[in-house]
Protein backbone atom coordinates (compact mmCIF):
# COMPACT_ATOMS: atom_id res chain seq x y z
CA UNK A 1 0.00 0.00 0.00
CA UNK A 2 1.95 3.43 -1.52
CA UNK A 3 -0.03 6.42 -1.20
CA UNK A 4 2.12 9.93 -1.75
CA UNK A 5 2.91 12.06 1.17
CA UNK A 6 4.56 15.02 2.11
CA UNK A 7 5.85 16.51 5.63
CA UNK A 8 4.92 19.69 6.85
CA UNK A 9 8.13 20.48 9.11
CA UNK A 10 9.61 23.93 10.72
CA UNK A 11 12.24 24.96 8.71
CA UNK A 12 14.37 24.52 11.77
CA UNK A 13 13.88 21.26 11.63
CA UNK A 14 14.01 20.30 7.93
CA UNK A 15 17.26 19.52 7.60
CA UNK A 16 16.89 17.15 10.70
CA UNK A 17 13.99 15.46 8.91
CA UNK A 18 15.94 15.20 5.65
CA UNK A 19 18.33 13.19 8.04
CA UNK A 20 15.55 10.82 9.35
CA UNK A 21 13.98 10.56 6.10
CA UNK A 22 17.74 9.42 5.09
CA UNK A 23 17.54 7.07 7.74
CA UNK A 24 14.43 5.88 7.00
CA UNK A 25 15.64 4.84 3.10
CA UNK A 26 13.38 7.43 1.53
CA UNK A 27 15.65 10.06 0.65
CA UNK A 28 13.62 11.92 -1.45
CA UNK A 29 10.44 12.21 0.78
CA UNK A 30 9.38 15.69 0.43
CA UNK A 31 9.41 17.80 3.20
CA UNK A 32 7.80 21.24 2.88
CA UNK A 33 9.59 23.83 5.70
CA UNK A 34 7.39 25.97 7.22
CA UNK A 35 7.91 29.22 9.72
CA UNK A 36 5.30 28.59 12.09
CA UNK A 37 7.26 28.79 15.96
CA UNK A 38 7.72 25.41 17.62
CA UNK A 39 5.29 23.92 19.51
CA UNK A 40 3.12 27.28 18.70
CA UNK A 41 -0.40 28.09 20.12
CA UNK A 42 -0.77 31.78 18.73
CA UNK A 43 -3.27 30.67 15.76
CA UNK A 44 -2.67 33.83 13.89
CA UNK A 45 1.11 32.52 13.65
CA UNK A 46 0.06 28.85 12.71
CA UNK A 47 -2.26 30.81 9.83
CA UNK A 48 0.71 32.82 8.71
CA UNK A 49 2.70 30.13 8.85
CA UNK A 50 0.65 27.96 6.92
CA UNK A 51 -0.09 30.26 4.12
CA UNK A 52 2.63 31.10 2.78
CA UNK A 53 3.65 27.40 2.22
CA UNK A 54 0.72 26.63 0.76
CA UNK A 55 2.12 26.91 -2.90
CA UNK A 56 5.02 24.79 -1.91
CA UNK A 57 2.58 21.89 -0.04
CA UNK A 58 0.29 22.12 -3.40
CA UNK A 59 3.77 21.84 -5.67
CA UNK A 60 4.72 19.17 -2.87
CA UNK A 61 1.64 17.19 -3.61
CA UNK A 62 1.21 17.40 -7.17
CA UNK A 63 4.84 17.88 -8.74
CA UNK A 64 5.60 14.83 -10.70
CA UNK A 65 8.72 13.32 -9.43
CA UNK A 66 12.11 13.41 -10.62
CA UNK A 67 14.67 10.63 -11.66
CA UNK A 68 16.64 10.87 -8.20
CA UNK A 69 13.03 10.82 -6.19
CA UNK A 70 11.96 7.54 -7.96
CA UNK A 71 15.00 5.79 -8.02
CA UNK A 72 17.46 7.68 -5.44
CA UNK A 73 20.94 6.47 -5.95
CA UNK A 74 22.75 5.58 -2.31
CA UNK A 75 25.22 7.95 -1.09
CA UNK A 76 28.93 6.23 -0.85
CA UNK A 77 29.25 5.44 2.66
CA UNK A 78 32.52 5.68 4.22
CA UNK A 79 34.28 2.62 4.86
CA UNK A 80 36.42 2.31 8.16
CA UNK A 81 38.71 0.03 8.96
CA UNK A 82 38.64 -2.11 11.97
CA UNK A 83 41.84 -0.38 13.55
CA UNK A 84 40.88 3.20 12.38
CA UNK A 85 43.50 5.28 13.50
CA UNK A 86 47.47 5.01 14.89
CA UNK A 87 49.38 7.22 16.97
CA UNK A 88 50.17 8.64 20.49
CA UNK A 89 47.75 9.44 23.26
CA UNK A 90 47.03 13.01 22.52
CA UNK A 91 46.76 11.94 18.93
CA UNK A 92 44.22 9.31 19.04
CA UNK A 93 41.85 11.67 21.19
CA UNK A 94 42.25 14.64 19.00
CA UNK A 95 41.57 11.99 16.15
CA UNK A 96 38.51 10.92 17.78
CA UNK A 97 37.00 13.83 18.93
CA UNK A 98 37.50 15.53 15.60
CA UNK A 99 35.62 12.49 14.86
CA UNK A 100 32.52 13.33 16.83
CA UNK A 101 33.12 10.40 18.51
CA UNK A 102 33.72 11.55 21.76
CA UNK A 103 31.46 13.38 24.55
CA UNK A 104 34.31 16.31 24.89
CA UNK A 105 36.98 14.28 27.12
CA UNK A 106 39.77 12.47 27.03
CA UNK A 107 39.02 8.72 26.11
CA UNK A 108 41.32 5.44 26.75
CA UNK A 109 42.42 4.43 23.55
CA UNK A 110 40.08 1.05 22.57
CA UNK A 111 43.54 -0.68 21.31
CA UNK A 112 43.13 -4.51 20.57
CA UNK A 113 44.62 -5.94 23.84
CA UNK A 114 42.04 -3.30 25.72
CA UNK A 115 38.71 -4.52 23.90
CA UNK A 116 40.00 -8.37 24.33
CA UNK A 117 39.92 -7.80 27.99
CA UNK A 118 36.47 -6.04 28.24
CA UNK A 119 35.20 -8.69 26.10
CA UNK A 120 36.31 -10.82 29.06
CA UNK A 121 33.26 -9.90 30.68
CA UNK A 122 30.66 -11.31 29.10
CA UNK A 123 30.65 -15.17 27.21
CA UNK A 124 28.55 -13.81 23.94
CA UNK A 125 30.61 -13.95 21.01
CA UNK A 126 32.15 -10.08 19.87
CA UNK A 127 30.06 -10.38 16.74
CA UNK A 128 27.06 -10.50 18.60
CA UNK A 129 24.22 -8.37 17.71
CA UNK A 130 22.50 -7.39 20.80
CA UNK A 131 20.89 -4.52 19.02
CA UNK A 132 20.35 -1.94 16.65
CA UNK A 133 19.84 1.58 18.47
CA UNK A 134 18.09 4.14 16.82
CA UNK A 135 17.80 6.72 14.93
CA UNK A 136 20.99 5.66 12.52
CA UNK A 137 20.00 1.46 13.73
CA UNK A 138 23.82 0.79 14.03
CA UNK A 139 23.98 -2.79 14.74
CA UNK A 140 25.24 -2.79 18.63
CA UNK A 141 27.83 -5.85 18.57
CA UNK A 142 29.32 -7.18 21.56
CA UNK A 143 32.49 -5.70 20.09
CA UNK A 144 31.25 -1.94 19.86
CA UNK A 145 29.81 -1.92 23.06
CA UNK A 146 33.38 -2.93 24.32
CA UNK A 147 35.22 -0.31 22.07
CA UNK A 148 33.14 2.59 23.79
CA UNK A 149 33.47 1.01 26.90
CA UNK A 150 36.80 1.24 26.99
CA UNK A 151 36.51 4.29 25.66
CA UNK A 152 34.29 5.54 28.67
CA UNK A 153 36.75 3.74 30.91
CA UNK A 154 34.76 0.92 32.27
CA UNK A 155 35.52 -1.95 33.70
CA UNK A 156 35.01 -5.69 31.88
CA UNK A 157 32.97 -6.06 34.68
CA UNK A 158 30.62 -3.73 33.56
CA UNK A 159 29.89 -5.47 30.42
CA UNK A 160 26.85 -7.45 30.83
CA UNK A 161 25.72 -4.41 32.51
CA UNK A 162 26.20 -2.39 29.33
CA UNK A 163 24.55 -5.26 27.41
CA UNK A 164 21.39 -5.49 29.35
CA UNK A 165 20.95 -1.80 29.19
CA UNK A 166 21.88 -1.97 25.35
CA UNK A 167 19.09 -4.38 25.64
CA UNK A 168 16.20 -1.98 27.48
CA UNK A 169 17.49 1.08 25.10
CA UNK A 170 16.61 -0.83 22.18
CA UNK A 171 13.23 -1.72 23.62
CA UNK A 172 10.60 0.01 22.28
CA UNK A 173 8.65 0.53 25.21
CA UNK A 174 11.62 2.95 26.24
CA UNK A 175 10.77 5.10 23.07
CA UNK A 176 14.22 5.89 23.02
CA UNK A 177 14.21 6.77 19.16
CA UNK A 178 11.85 9.87 20.82
CA UNK A 179 13.21 10.65 24.09
CA UNK A 180 17.25 10.39 22.77
CA UNK A 181 16.89 13.18 20.18
CA UNK A 182 13.78 15.59 21.49
CA UNK A 183 14.44 18.95 22.19
CA UNK A 184 13.30 18.22 25.80
CA UNK A 185 16.84 17.21 26.36
CA UNK A 186 15.32 13.61 28.18
CA UNK A 187 18.73 11.42 29.70
CA UNK A 188 18.53 8.09 30.25
CA UNK A 189 18.19 7.11 33.83
CA UNK A 190 19.88 4.06 34.89
CA UNK A 191 18.61 2.33 38.01
CA UNK A 192 20.46 -1.01 38.78
CA UNK A 193 18.87 -3.83 41.08
CA UNK A 194 19.79 -7.07 42.72
CA UNK A 195 23.45 -8.76 43.90
CA UNK A 196 25.33 -7.08 41.20
CA UNK A 197 25.53 -3.59 42.46
CA UNK A 198 27.69 -4.69 45.45
CA UNK A 199 30.13 -6.53 42.81
CA UNK A 200 30.81 -3.29 40.74
CA UNK A 201 30.76 -0.79 43.33
CA UNK A 202 27.92 0.93 42.32
CA UNK A 203 27.52 3.79 44.57
CA UNK A 204 23.72 3.44 46.40
CA UNK A 205 24.52 5.73 49.58
CA UNK A 206 25.98 9.22 49.78
CA UNK A 207 25.87 12.00 46.76
CA UNK A 208 25.16 8.48 44.09
CA UNK A 209 24.64 11.10 41.25
CA UNK A 210 27.89 12.62 41.70
CA UNK A 211 30.58 11.97 40.33
CA UNK A 212 33.64 10.13 41.62
CA UNK A 213 32.69 6.52 41.88
CA UNK A 214 34.21 4.76 38.40
CA UNK A 215 30.84 2.55 38.41
CA UNK A 216 28.57 5.20 38.12
CA UNK A 217 30.31 7.62 36.58
CA UNK A 218 31.93 5.14 33.48
CA UNK A 219 28.61 3.30 33.18
CA UNK A 220 26.47 6.55 32.46
CA UNK A 221 29.60 7.57 30.13
CA UNK A 222 29.66 4.19 28.31
CA UNK A 223 25.93 4.32 27.19
CA UNK A 224 26.27 7.96 25.84
CA UNK A 225 29.48 6.79 23.99
CA UNK A 226 26.66 3.82 22.69
CA UNK A 227 24.12 6.32 21.95
CA UNK A 228 26.62 8.46 19.93
CA UNK A 229 28.44 6.15 18.18
CA UNK A 230 26.06 3.13 17.58
CA UNK A 231 22.97 4.37 17.27
CA UNK A 232 24.26 8.00 15.75
CA UNK A 233 22.93 10.26 17.88
CA UNK A 234 24.98 13.48 17.78
CA UNK A 235 24.31 16.82 19.51
CA UNK A 236 22.71 19.36 17.25
CA UNK A 237 22.30 16.74 14.39
CA UNK A 238 20.10 14.08 15.27
CA UNK A 239 19.87 15.10 19.44
CA UNK A 240 17.82 18.69 19.06
CA UNK A 241 17.85 19.24 22.80
CA UNK A 242 17.21 22.73 23.37
CA UNK A 243 18.98 23.14 26.49
CA UNK A 244 20.78 20.26 27.13
CA UNK A 245 20.93 18.23 30.53
CA UNK A 246 24.10 17.22 32.44
CA UNK A 247 22.58 13.81 33.31
CA UNK A 248 23.76 12.68 29.66
CA UNK A 249 26.86 12.48 30.86
CA UNK A 250 25.56 9.86 33.65
CA UNK A 251 22.59 9.06 35.40
CA UNK A 252 23.34 5.91 37.31
CA UNK A 253 22.22 5.03 40.81
CA UNK A 254 21.92 1.12 42.55
CA UNK A 255 18.77 1.29 44.74
CA UNK A 256 19.90 -0.05 48.22
CA UNK A 257 18.05 -2.89 48.73
CA UNK A 258 19.00 -3.51 52.27
CA UNK A 259 17.60 -0.24 53.47
CA UNK A 260 14.73 -0.78 51.42
CA UNK A 261 12.04 -1.38 53.99
CA UNK A 262 9.32 -2.32 50.44
CA UNK A 263 10.26 -4.89 47.36
CA UNK A 264 13.26 -3.32 45.17
CA UNK A 265 12.30 -1.95 42.09
CA UNK A 266 13.31 -4.89 39.90
CA UNK A 267 10.43 -7.08 41.71
CA UNK A 268 7.91 -4.48 41.42
CA UNK A 269 9.18 -4.97 37.49
CA UNK A 270 8.55 -8.88 37.46
CA UNK A 271 11.92 -10.10 38.59
CA UNK A 272 13.48 -12.29 41.41
CA UNK A 273 14.85 -10.58 43.85
CA UNK A 274 17.73 -12.77 43.14
CA UNK A 275 17.96 -11.29 39.68
CA UNK A 276 20.47 -8.42 38.91
CA UNK A 277 19.10 -5.96 36.86
CA UNK A 278 18.54 -2.22 35.18
CA UNK A 279 16.00 -0.78 34.97
CA UNK A 280 15.52 2.68 32.47
CA UNK A 281 13.27 5.76 32.43
CA UNK A 282 13.86 9.39 30.28
CA UNK A 283 13.58 11.99 32.59
CA UNK A 284 14.59 15.53 31.86
CA UNK A 285 14.98 17.12 35.51
CA UNK A 286 15.62 16.44 38.90
CA UNK A 287 14.88 18.60 42.15
CA UNK A 288 15.63 18.26 45.86
CA UNK A 289 13.49 19.65 48.54
CA UNK A 290 13.42 19.15 52.05
CA UNK A 291 10.43 17.62 54.12
CA UNK A 292 7.52 19.91 55.47
CA UNK A 293 8.17 18.05 58.71
CA UNK A 294 10.06 14.99 59.94
CA UNK A 295 7.10 12.82 59.50
CA UNK A 296 5.94 10.95 56.81
CA UNK A 297 3.08 13.68 55.97
CA UNK A 298 6.49 16.02 55.97
CA UNK A 299 7.92 13.77 53.49
CA UNK A 300 4.78 13.29 50.86
CA UNK A 301 3.46 16.89 51.50
CA UNK A 302 7.05 17.97 50.01
CA UNK A 303 6.70 15.51 47.72
CA UNK A 304 3.79 16.53 46.50
CA UNK A 305 3.78 19.78 46.80
CA UNK A 306 7.04 20.34 44.63
CA UNK A 307 6.34 18.12 41.68
CA UNK A 308 6.08 20.63 38.70
CA UNK A 309 2.84 21.65 36.94
CA UNK A 310 3.93 20.80 33.25
CA UNK A 311 4.89 16.84 33.92
CA UNK A 312 3.58 13.71 33.13
CA UNK A 313 5.01 10.20 32.30
CA UNK A 314 7.34 8.44 34.07
CA UNK A 315 8.01 9.78 37.76
CA UNK A 316 10.16 8.79 40.58
CA UNK A 317 10.08 10.28 44.10
CA UNK A 318 13.65 9.15 45.45
CA UNK A 319 13.11 8.50 49.14
CA UNK A 320 17.12 8.40 51.59
CA UNK A 321 16.98 5.42 53.36
CA UNK A 322 15.68 7.41 56.47
CA UNK A 323 12.78 8.79 55.14
CA UNK A 324 12.11 5.73 53.79
CA UNK A 325 11.77 3.73 57.27
CA UNK A 326 9.85 6.87 58.41
CA UNK A 327 7.33 5.65 55.63
CA UNK A 328 7.27 2.67 56.21
CA UNK A 329 6.59 2.37 59.85
CA UNK A 330 3.37 4.13 59.42
CA UNK A 331 2.69 2.02 57.20
CA UNK A 332 3.03 3.11 53.92
CA UNK A 333 3.61 0.78 50.87
CA UNK A 334 5.25 1.88 47.45
CA UNK A 335 1.64 1.45 45.91
CA UNK A 336 0.25 3.51 48.62
CA UNK A 337 2.74 6.07 48.22
CA UNK A 338 1.86 6.11 44.62
CA UNK A 339 -1.61 6.10 44.80
CA UNK A 340 -1.80 9.40 47.52
CA UNK A 341 0.81 11.20 44.62
CA UNK A 342 -1.47 10.31 41.74
CA UNK A 343 -4.21 11.86 43.69
CA UNK A 344 -3.01 14.58 45.66
CA UNK A 345 -0.46 15.97 43.61
CA UNK A 346 -3.12 18.38 42.31
CA UNK A 347 -3.00 21.93 40.70
CA UNK A 348 -5.47 24.30 39.94
CA UNK A 349 -7.06 23.69 36.11
CA UNK A 350 -5.46 26.95 34.90
CA UNK A 351 -1.96 25.72 35.82
CA UNK A 352 -1.85 22.62 34.07
CA UNK A 353 -0.54 22.60 30.37
CA UNK A 354 -3.84 20.70 29.01
CA UNK A 355 -5.93 23.75 30.51
CA UNK A 356 -4.13 25.82 27.00
CA UNK A 357 -4.08 22.97 24.79
CA UNK A 358 -0.37 22.06 24.96
CA UNK A 359 -0.88 18.64 26.76
CA UNK A 360 -3.50 17.57 24.33
CA UNK A 361 -5.30 18.93 21.33
CA UNK A 362 -8.74 19.82 23.27
CA UNK A 363 -8.11 22.45 25.51
CA UNK A 364 -9.38 21.77 28.90
CA UNK A 365 -10.47 25.50 29.31
CA UNK A 366 -13.67 24.85 27.48
CA UNK A 367 -14.29 21.94 29.73
CA UNK A 368 -12.80 22.90 33.10
CA UNK A 369 -13.38 26.22 34.75
CA UNK A 370 -9.49 27.86 36.44
CA UNK A 371 -9.91 26.74 39.56
CA UNK A 372 -10.97 22.66 39.30
CA UNK A 373 -8.58 20.69 40.80
CA UNK A 374 -6.08 19.01 38.19
CA UNK A 375 -3.88 15.89 38.21
CA UNK A 376 -0.61 16.16 37.46
CA UNK A 377 0.43 12.34 37.08
CA UNK A 378 -2.89 10.66 36.23
CA UNK A 379 -1.50 7.86 35.70
CA UNK A 380 -0.37 5.50 38.71
CA UNK A 381 1.82 3.39 36.75
CA UNK A 382 3.79 5.85 36.20
CA UNK A 383 5.01 6.24 39.80
CA UNK A 384 8.19 4.69 41.14
CA UNK A 385 9.92 5.24 44.29
CA UNK A 386 13.45 4.23 44.73
CA UNK A 387 15.71 3.87 48.50
CA UNK A 388 18.66 5.52 47.79
CA UNK A 389 21.41 7.95 49.03
CA UNK A 390 23.49 8.66 52.24
CA UNK A 391 22.27 10.41 55.39
CA UNK A 392 19.55 13.28 55.63
CA UNK A 393 15.74 13.59 54.93
CA UNK A 394 15.77 15.26 51.38
CA UNK A 395 12.97 14.38 48.88
CA UNK A 396 14.05 13.81 45.40
CA UNK A 397 11.73 14.07 42.47
CA UNK A 398 12.62 12.72 38.88
CA UNK A 399 10.32 13.85 36.59
CA UNK A 400 10.17 13.69 32.71
CA UNK A 401 7.59 16.03 30.68
CA UNK A 402 5.48 14.07 27.99
CA UNK A 403 2.39 12.46 28.00
CA UNK A 404 2.04 9.20 26.63
CA UNK A 405 4.78 7.03 24.93
CA UNK A 406 7.90 5.69 26.87
CA UNK A 407 7.28 3.52 30.05
CA UNK A 408 10.02 1.95 32.70
CA UNK A 409 11.85 -0.99 31.19
CA UNK A 410 13.50 -3.92 33.15
CA UNK A 411 16.25 -5.90 31.73
CA UNK A 412 17.81 -8.98 33.63
CA UNK A 413 21.69 -8.89 33.45
CA UNK A 414 22.74 -12.05 32.48
CA UNK A 415 26.83 -12.77 34.27
CA UNK A 416 29.70 -15.02 32.24
CA UNK A 417 30.60 -17.99 33.37
CA UNK A 418 33.93 -16.86 34.67
CA UNK A 419 32.53 -13.82 36.85
CA UNK A 420 33.77 -14.58 39.64
CA UNK A 421 37.32 -14.80 38.88
CA UNK A 422 36.36 -11.31 37.12
CA UNK A 423 35.08 -9.88 40.39
CA UNK A 424 38.03 -10.89 42.09
CA UNK A 425 39.91 -9.06 39.33
CA UNK A 426 37.89 -5.79 39.56
CA UNK A 427 36.12 -5.43 42.91
CA UNK A 428 39.05 -4.31 44.69
CA UNK A 429 39.28 -0.84 42.44
CA UNK A 430 37.59 1.51 45.00
CA UNK A 431 38.89 5.14 46.01
CA UNK A 432 40.96 5.14 49.47
CA UNK A 433 40.81 8.83 50.43
CA UNK A 434 43.16 9.93 53.17
CA UNK A 435 42.36 11.72 55.75
CA UNK A 436 43.42 15.92 56.14
CA UNK B 1 53.30 9.41 25.40
CA UNK B 2 56.16 7.71 24.17
CA UNK B 3 53.83 4.99 23.09
CA UNK B 4 51.41 4.63 20.09
CA UNK B 5 47.99 2.92 20.06
CA UNK B 6 46.42 0.77 17.33
CA UNK B 7 42.97 2.25 18.27
CA UNK B 8 39.64 0.31 16.85
CA UNK B 9 37.02 1.93 15.30
CA UNK B 10 33.89 2.96 17.63
CA UNK B 11 31.27 3.57 14.83
CA UNK B 12 28.77 1.07 13.73
CA UNK B 13 27.91 -0.87 11.12
CA UNK B 14 24.71 -0.93 9.50
CA UNK B 15 22.45 -3.03 7.03
CA UNK B 16 22.47 -2.25 3.58
CA UNK B 17 19.05 -1.57 3.37
CA UNK B 18 17.80 -0.18 -0.27
CA UNK B 19 16.81 2.74 -0.94
CA UNK B 20 13.04 3.47 -1.63
CA UNK B 21 11.55 5.63 -3.94
CA UNK B 22 8.76 8.33 -3.16
CA UNK B 23 5.28 7.19 -4.45
CA UNK B 24 4.11 9.09 -8.11
CA UNK B 25 2.03 12.12 -6.82
CA UNK B 26 -1.94 12.88 -7.84
CA UNK B 27 -1.77 15.18 -11.08
CA UNK B 28 -4.34 17.10 -9.85
CA UNK B 29 -6.21 17.68 -6.15
CA UNK B 30 -9.38 18.24 -7.54
CA UNK B 31 -12.02 15.69 -6.14
CA UNK B 32 -9.11 14.32 -4.32
CA UNK B 33 -9.41 13.17 -0.42
CA UNK B 34 -6.47 14.22 1.49
CA UNK B 35 -5.33 12.45 4.69
CA UNK B 36 -3.96 14.77 7.41
CA UNK B 37 -1.91 12.80 9.41
CA UNK B 38 -1.76 14.64 13.14
CA UNK B 39 0.86 13.61 15.93
CA UNK B 40 0.93 14.79 19.28
CA UNK B 41 3.16 17.89 19.26
CA UNK B 42 1.06 20.65 20.44
CA UNK B 43 0.95 22.62 17.02
CA UNK B 44 0.06 19.67 14.77
CA UNK B 45 -3.73 19.73 14.45
CA UNK B 46 -4.23 23.55 14.40
CA UNK B 47 -1.91 23.34 11.44
CA UNK B 48 -3.70 20.65 10.13
CA UNK B 49 -7.15 22.59 10.40
CA UNK B 50 -5.44 25.48 8.69
CA UNK B 51 -4.19 23.35 5.81
CA UNK B 52 -7.33 22.15 5.75
CA UNK B 53 -9.22 26.00 5.31
CA UNK B 54 -6.87 27.23 3.17
CA UNK B 55 -6.69 24.11 0.34
CA UNK B 56 -10.78 24.35 0.61
CA UNK B 57 -10.76 27.73 -0.57
CA UNK B 58 -8.18 26.53 -3.65
CA UNK B 59 -9.86 23.18 -4.51
CA UNK B 60 -13.88 23.22 -3.39
CA UNK B 61 -13.83 19.53 -4.42
CA UNK B 62 -11.59 18.45 -2.29
CA UNK B 63 -12.47 15.83 0.65
CA UNK B 64 -10.37 15.35 3.71
CA UNK B 65 -9.69 12.58 6.31
CA UNK B 66 -8.00 12.80 10.09
CA UNK B 67 -5.95 10.43 11.73
CA UNK B 68 -4.62 11.42 14.98
CA UNK B 69 -1.76 9.46 16.67
CA UNK B 70 -0.64 10.65 20.04
CA UNK B 71 1.95 8.82 21.26
CA UNK B 72 5.96 9.58 20.59
CA UNK B 73 6.61 5.98 18.29
CA UNK B 74 6.68 4.69 15.22
CA UNK B 75 3.17 4.12 14.43
CA UNK B 76 3.95 0.87 12.58
CA UNK B 77 5.41 -0.64 15.49
CA UNK B 78 1.87 -0.22 17.30
CA UNK B 79 -1.53 -1.39 17.75
CA UNK B 80 -2.69 0.98 15.79
CA UNK B 81 -1.19 -0.22 12.71
CA UNK B 82 -4.22 -2.12 11.25
CA UNK B 83 -6.28 1.01 11.89
CA UNK B 84 -3.53 3.61 10.06
CA UNK B 85 -3.22 1.25 7.55
CA UNK B 86 -7.22 1.07 6.97
CA UNK B 87 -7.21 4.82 7.11
CA UNK B 88 -4.24 5.46 4.57
CA UNK B 89 -6.24 2.79 2.13
CA UNK B 90 -8.83 5.67 2.44
CA UNK B 91 -6.91 8.78 0.97
CA UNK B 92 -5.40 9.92 -2.61
CA UNK B 93 -2.60 11.65 -0.64
CA UNK B 94 -1.08 12.29 2.63
CA UNK B 95 0.22 15.83 4.16
CA UNK B 96 1.65 14.81 7.82
CA UNK B 97 2.04 17.73 10.16
CA UNK B 98 4.34 17.14 13.24
CA UNK B 99 4.22 20.50 15.00
CA UNK B 100 7.29 21.59 14.66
Amino acid sequence: MKKPAILLSSKDFAGEAKLVASSKKVPGLRIVPETIPLDCTVMEEIESGVSAAMDDIIAALTQPLTDEEELPQAAEVEKLPHIVFKGYLDEVNQFFYKRGWTDGLPIIPPTDEAVSQMLMGTDLPADHIVGKILPRLGKATVEKIAINAVMAGALPTYMPLLIAAVQAITDRRACFGSWGISTGSFSPFWIINGPVYKDLNINNGSGALSPGNIANSAIGRAMGLIILNIGGTRKGIEDLGTFGNPAKNSMVIAENEEANPWEPLHVEQGYSKEDSTVTLCFPNCISQVKPYGSDDKGILNAAISNIIPGRAGPFCILLSPSNARILSEKGWTKEKIAAFISKHAIIPANHHPSYYGAATRIKDQQTSSPNDSKQILSNLNWIRSIVFGGSGNLVGLVAAQHNEGGDWVTKKIELPKNWDNLVTRYKGIVPKYILY
Amino acid sequence: MSEQYEVLNPWAEVDPIPLRGISPRVTDLNNKTIGLFVNRKVAAAPTQMVVEERLKERFPTLKFSSFVFGRDEEIVLTNDRARFEEWVKGVDTVIAAVGD
